[in-house]
């Protein structure tokens, strides 16, 4: 039997945990803290407790050490909860990844460890004002001083960064060397020289964190690279190998509440004397989402299984995550077409699943530039 | 001092029961299960604080029924139970609460249990029947409704408070006993995702029905269900509600008076 799709009793478990976790402790939460903009650390101490943050630190350092189709399997289901609670969940995730893929076991030790045995909170610190998409192009500078390096410049957009405390940064020798000079530090937040901005009043994923981060003669020791010097790029490449099926499978969670919401409602609502999801407009509506949430999942699954058996996915995870935050843009614009005016309304759920989905389409590399891997992947292929 | 504790899986509440062509259960195709009862969860949690404050050794959790029923398992478990017996049945093998009680006797006289716990009933079936039956069958005595245990393990004796219509009534009794559990001390725990993951290297051991067979088969009632279920039916849909149109909150009373008068009869 080559391919099955049957998930194993444990991973039924563990999606069953977040589930639970996500119905019983964020959905109730979900739309004040999309209100308020507030940060529900206490969702996330929660989340941390049961085992549903660091789900990719390895086992020796205290983590669960899942695979990929596992936290997929989790992510789909927080964020059928909530996206912006879930991007703060994950965001430690994106930001040790670096530590688990070019970190020695000394500093996997020390940097690690302590994520396992009490919350904490770590930021992924790449884009910067002049540019996200064009990574090669930072400006924030390290100039090496004995055994540590000094690092100027500034960040935007990171994730949780007034909240952390440690961060994964990647920063330049030399603007002039582009990719060569990235060189990727472990800075804790107390360092003096780091200020983090106001927190950003976002369109979407607003109980999630944003801010920018200024580094002023942060001074951090050479213990701290991870890899070696000009070694950055490829670390923040790779950590983004991995991340962007995941950001799929968020897509995926909020594209299926979407549909989830729609059905339901297209059941309950009556017009011209029947319910709504007997006009086959209505229907059809439904059964396109259905297909879209459906092809986004088993895409995202056919990316974290391959990467699972230890395969690259360069192609198979942009067409995943582009695919998955496309069709969540179209499903949630769809749900708030058949909830109609109330679809418009912040008392509903709807408008706000599309505020979230837009996001995806956005971070963890644009759309535009999955397209760009996507062709340039596929030419490779045929050439 | 081993604690031994039933458990049973159940229908999501939340999912839909279609009742099976027999007419005589619930169709169990397209029925999801959840993990585990809710009643049985609380008495694990008990059985761990047993563990934890009293000393008790070993926590074992034993079902009767289908494959599936290891996932009940496997969630105690997780929740941190130490080993796990299935007795597994064939997938419709017809079962009622006495019967389900034999196996559990049958099986429970090759494991060591200085306390065996059940839930108060299963959410699905809410017979409640299990415990009192498991312990006339094992010759133990057993006490329902529990909701509150001290065990003073060095004189084998347990101090239980219990529900009683409109109050409660504490007690204190030997062991080993069976005891049925309406409510724990604590909420249960969720399992953790490492828990998880660890207790799928936990030893579960399943026991074919017909391995239990012999030694059902010479107690009262033998191997067949006691009680025969004749119908299944589901609830009735619920009808409308009425809307009651009104002006000022006296027509509004006046008219409410008048629906439960003359219309429902209920006054
Ligand atoms: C809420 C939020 C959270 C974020 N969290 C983090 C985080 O934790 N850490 C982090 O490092 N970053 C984070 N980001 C940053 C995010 O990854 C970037 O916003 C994203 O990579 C795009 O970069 P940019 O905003 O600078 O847009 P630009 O790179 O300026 O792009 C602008 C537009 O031009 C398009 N474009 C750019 N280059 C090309 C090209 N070559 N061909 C075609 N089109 C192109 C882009 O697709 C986009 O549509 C976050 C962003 C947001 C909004």
């Amino acid at each position: 039997m080559p391919i099955d799709f049957e998930l194993s009793a444990e991973q039924k478990e563990l999606q069953e945990l977040a589930r639970r976790f996500a119905r019983d402790v964020m959905a109730p939460r979900a739309a004040a803290a999309d209100h308020s903009g507030e940060f529900p650390e206490d969702v996330y101490r929660e989340a941390w407790k049961l085992g549903l943050m660091n789900l990719n630190v390895a086992t020796e350092y205290g983590g669960s050490g899942l695979g990929e189709l596992d936290q997929c399997l989790i992510t789909e289901e927080l964020a059928a909860a909530c996206g912006g609670m879930t991007t703060s969940i994950s965001a430690n995730c994106l930001a040790l990844q670096p530590i688990n893929i070019a970190g020695t076991s000394e500093q996997k030790e020390r940097f690690l460890k302590p994520f396992c045995s009490d919350y904490h909170l770590a930021s992924f610190a790449l884009t910067e004002p002049g540019g996200g998409s064009d990574v090669a192009g930072m400006k924030t500078t390290i100039r090496r001083e004995g055994d540590e390096y000094v690092v100027n410049g500034e960040k935007v957009f990171i994730t949780n960064a007034p909240h952390a405390s440690l961060y994964t940064l990647f920063a330049t020798l030399d603007p002039a060397l582009r990719h060569k000079g990235i060189t990727a530090l472990v800075v804790p937040r107390n360092t003096p020289g780091i200020t983090p901005g106001k927190d950003e009043d976002k369109m979407g994923h607003r109980a999630s964190s944003t801010s920018s981060l200024t580094f002023e003669n942060v001074r951090v020791p050479v213990a701290n690279r991870l890899g070696a010097e000009g070694e950055g790029f490829k670390i923040a490449m790779n950590t983004l190998d991995s991340t962007r099926t995941p950001i799929g499978a968020l897509a995926t969670g909020i594209a299926r509440a979407a549909l989830d919401h729609a059905a339901k409602y297209s059941l309950q609502r009556t017009s011209f004397g029947k319910p709504i999801a007997e006009h086959q407009a209505i229907a059809i509506k439904l059964a396109d989402m259905v297909q879209k949430v459906d092809a986004a999942r088993l895409l995202v699954w056919r990316s974290a299984w391959l990467a699972d058996q230890g395969k690259p996915v360069p192609l198979e995870s942009s067409i995943a995550k582009c695919f998955a935050s496309d069709i969540a843009m179209e499903v949630c614009n769809e749900a708030i077409q058949v909830f109609g005016g109330y679809g418009y309304m912040r008392e509903y759920p709807v408008e706000k699943l599309l505020r979230d989905a837009k996001l995806t389409q956005i971070y963890e590399g644009s759309n535009e530039i999955q397209r760009l891997v996507i062709a340039k992947e596929l030419l490779k292929r045929v050439a | 001092m081993d604690i031994l504790v039933c458990v049973k899986q159940v229908p999501d509440p939340e999912t839909k029961l279609r009742v099976s062509p027999s007419g005589k259960t619930f169709d169990s195709d397209g029925v999801k299960f959840t993990i585990n009862n809710t009643y049985d969860e609380a008495t694990v949690e008990e059985a761990l604080r047993m563990k934890e404050e009293f000393g008790f050794s070993a926590l074992r959790v034993i079902s009767v029924g289908p494959a599936r029923a290891e996932e009940a398992l496997r969630s105690a478990l997780a929740m941190g139970a130490d080993e796990a017996v299935l007795i597994e049945t064939p997938r419709d093998m017809p079962l009622d609460p006495l019967l389900v009680a034999r196996y559990l006797a049958a099986a429970a006289t090759d494991i060591p249990h200085d306390l065996i716990m059940v839930g108060r009933q299963a959410q699905d079936d809410e017979a409640g029947a299990v415990g009192s039956a498991l312990g006339e069958y094992l010759g133990l005595p057993s006490y329902s409704f529990v909701t509150e245990l001290t065990p003073v393990p060095a004189n084998h004796l347990l101090k239980m408070k219990r529900y009683v219509e409109g109050g409660e009534e504490v007690f204190s009794a030997p062991f080993p006993a069976v005891l049925s559990i309406l409510k724990g001390s604590k909420d249960p725990r969720t399992p953790t995702l490492p828990n998880i993951l660890k207790a799928r290297k936990k030893p579960l051991k399943k026991i074919p029905v017909m391995d239990l067979e012999a030694k059902v088969a010479n107690l009262p009632g033998g191997t067949r269900p006691t009680s025969e279920t004749l119908a299944f039916t589901l609830p009735p849909p619920r009808a409308g509600a009425k809307m009651i149109e009104f002006q000022t909150p006296e027509e509004a009373a006046d008219r409410l008076l008048k629906v439960l008068k003359e219309e429902a009869k209920v006054l």
